[in-house]
């Protein structure tokens, strides 16, 4: 878009101004003495306010930091827990289902005896009946003993509520699982905090590292003239700019 | 020379002194700032180890618990069918039951020791009190019984929050020998300025860092 369409160019009407008179050769040298020092304070707020950035961001980092390494302590410590617990899960279990086999063994046992001590009495094998018999007893004997044992049986929340019922397994595996799933939920928690976290203290470093660069372009604003020095200042500020909105997407992510 | 010019250089003499003390001030601060968060670094080590060692410990006498409640419970299981024989009126099973007594049984209590021999665990209907048999060996390694790696975690986190305050003033050190910096570079008409907005840092740093340090020494007992 040239300046005659939007209509703020020069009027063809209008007279020409004639071009402005070179500075007289003997007042040339006197103008850039007198403008070194030009917005050399503006810098030197410039770089102030680069420092309190610094300070500010240098202090996330070192607290993300700590909270990553408090986080990786946490998932460490819970991973060590989560493996006694399933440890002992396991050999609790073990030793419940064991029991819980031993009484249906026993208690089979008993029955096929039982049920053998009849047939013999049927054939008049009384002799035969009366040692199937005895075994039937003994069977039955450590049947109920084991079931004494067991927590399938004495648990009210795994009985079976009549006889022709089963324990309820289900339930069982279910509530033994309950501290090492939670155990597990803290240790995955405090993994993933410490996944947060880190990124956070490495992503404020790089922050820090553009902060830097803003020093060093304040610095050099410093030495140069002062047209290269508002270019300068003004790269500086670009490189604020961004250090401070990435800063603010890791604080708010 | 002039007076000014004297004036100047001397001015640029007590600022050099001042950059000098700042930065081994702020050398000093950052050593400090960086032992601190080792030691918490050190006692997360030490809660991490402990609670290895207890949970082993913890795990290996889950591991002899479950060892005799097994042997118990077979004893129990096995004494039941010898009395079953020997009540069944039957003269055969009568003398094997004695030589189960005589010769099984004694075998498999020896297994079950202590739980299934010391009365103290006997329950009255017959079983084991497995929750006091863990307690007691528990109590049988009291070194094991006496780590707390929640301790040293604590410890730990008081360490990281020192680390905190104390990289705060740590900053503002290294702050103030930033604007001493500028002081002794920057031009005549900005010096006095920047040096007092330095030397200003320097003693807010310098105070921060004291007070720090001295509450969290007081919050540990006395500890460094």
């Amino acid at each position: 878009m040239n300046e005659t369409m939007v209509g703020q160019g020069k009027q063809p009407s209008e007279p020409t101004p004639p071009p402005a008179a070179p500075p007289p050769a003997a007042q040339a040298p006197s103008k850039p003495l007198l403008n070194t020092e030009r917005w050399k304070a503006m810098i030197i707020i410039l770089t102030m306010i680069n420092t309190i950035l610094v300070a500010i961001i240098a202090g996330l980092q070192t607290d993300a930091n700590i909270r990553a390494n408090d986080a990786n302590r946490d998932s460490q410590y819970y991973a060590v827990l989560t493996s006694g617990e399933l440890h002992r899960i396991g050999l609790q279990t073990n030793y419940d289902m064991n029991t819980f086999a031993r009484i249906l063994d026993n208690g089979q046992r008993s029955l096929v005896m039982g049920l053998t001590s009849l047939e013999q009495l049927q054939k008049g094998d009384e002799a035969g009946a009366a040692l199937s018999s005895l075994q039937e007893k003994v069977a039955q004997a450590q049947s109920d003993a084991a079931t004494k044992f067991s927590i399938f049986y004495q648990n009210p929340r795994y009985a079976p509520k009549s006889s022709e019922e089963q324990p309820d397994l289900q339930k069982y595996l279910d509530d033994s699982n309950v501290k090492a799933l939670e155990l597990l939920a803290s240790q995955n928690a405090a993994a993933d905090a410490y996944k947060i976290w880190s990124g956070k203290s490495d992503s404020y470093v790089a922050v820090l590292t553009i902060l830097a660069i803003a020093f060093f372009l304040f610095g050099i604003a410093q030495s140069v003239n002062p047209r290269l020095r508002l270019l300068f200042a003004g790269f500086g500020i670009l490189v604020i700019m961004l250090g401070v909105g990435w800063a603010l997407v890791i604080l708010i992510g | 020379m002039s007076d000014e010019n004297k004036q100047t250089n001397r001015l640029e003499l007590v600022i050099a002194f001042l950059i000098a003390i700042v930065s081994l001030t702020t050398a000093l601060a950052a050593w400090r700032t960086n032992a601190v968060g080792s030691k918490a670094g050190d006692a997360t080590r030490q809660g991490l180890i402990d609670t290895v060692k207890k949970q082993a410990s913890t795990n290996e006498d889950w591991r002899r618990l479950y060892e005799e409640a097994g042997y118990s419970q077979s004893y129990a299981v096995t004494l039941a069918g010898v009395e079953a024989m020997e009540t069944s009126g039957d003269p055969v099973a009568a003398v094997q039951a004695a030589n189960l007594r005589k010769y099984l049984l004694p075998g498999i209590i020896v297994l079950t020791d202590p739980l299934g021999t010391d009365p103290h665990y006997l329950l009255d209907n017959g079983t084991y009190d497995l929750e006091k048999r863990f307690a007691d060996l528990q109590a049988e390694a009291p070194d094991m019984l006496a780590l707390d790696p929640q301790a040293s975690f604590k410890l730990a986190e008081q360490y990281s929050s020192e680390q905190r305050w104390l990289m705060l003033g740590t900053i503002l050190l290294a702050l103030s020998l930033f604007w001493l910096a500028l002081s002794e570079v920057g031009g005549s008409g900005l010096r006095l300025g920047t040096l007092g907005i330095g030397v200003v840092i320097y003693l807010i740093g310098l105070a921060w860092f004291f007070i720090v340090e001295v509450l969290f020494i007081f919050l540990r007992g006395g500890a460094l």
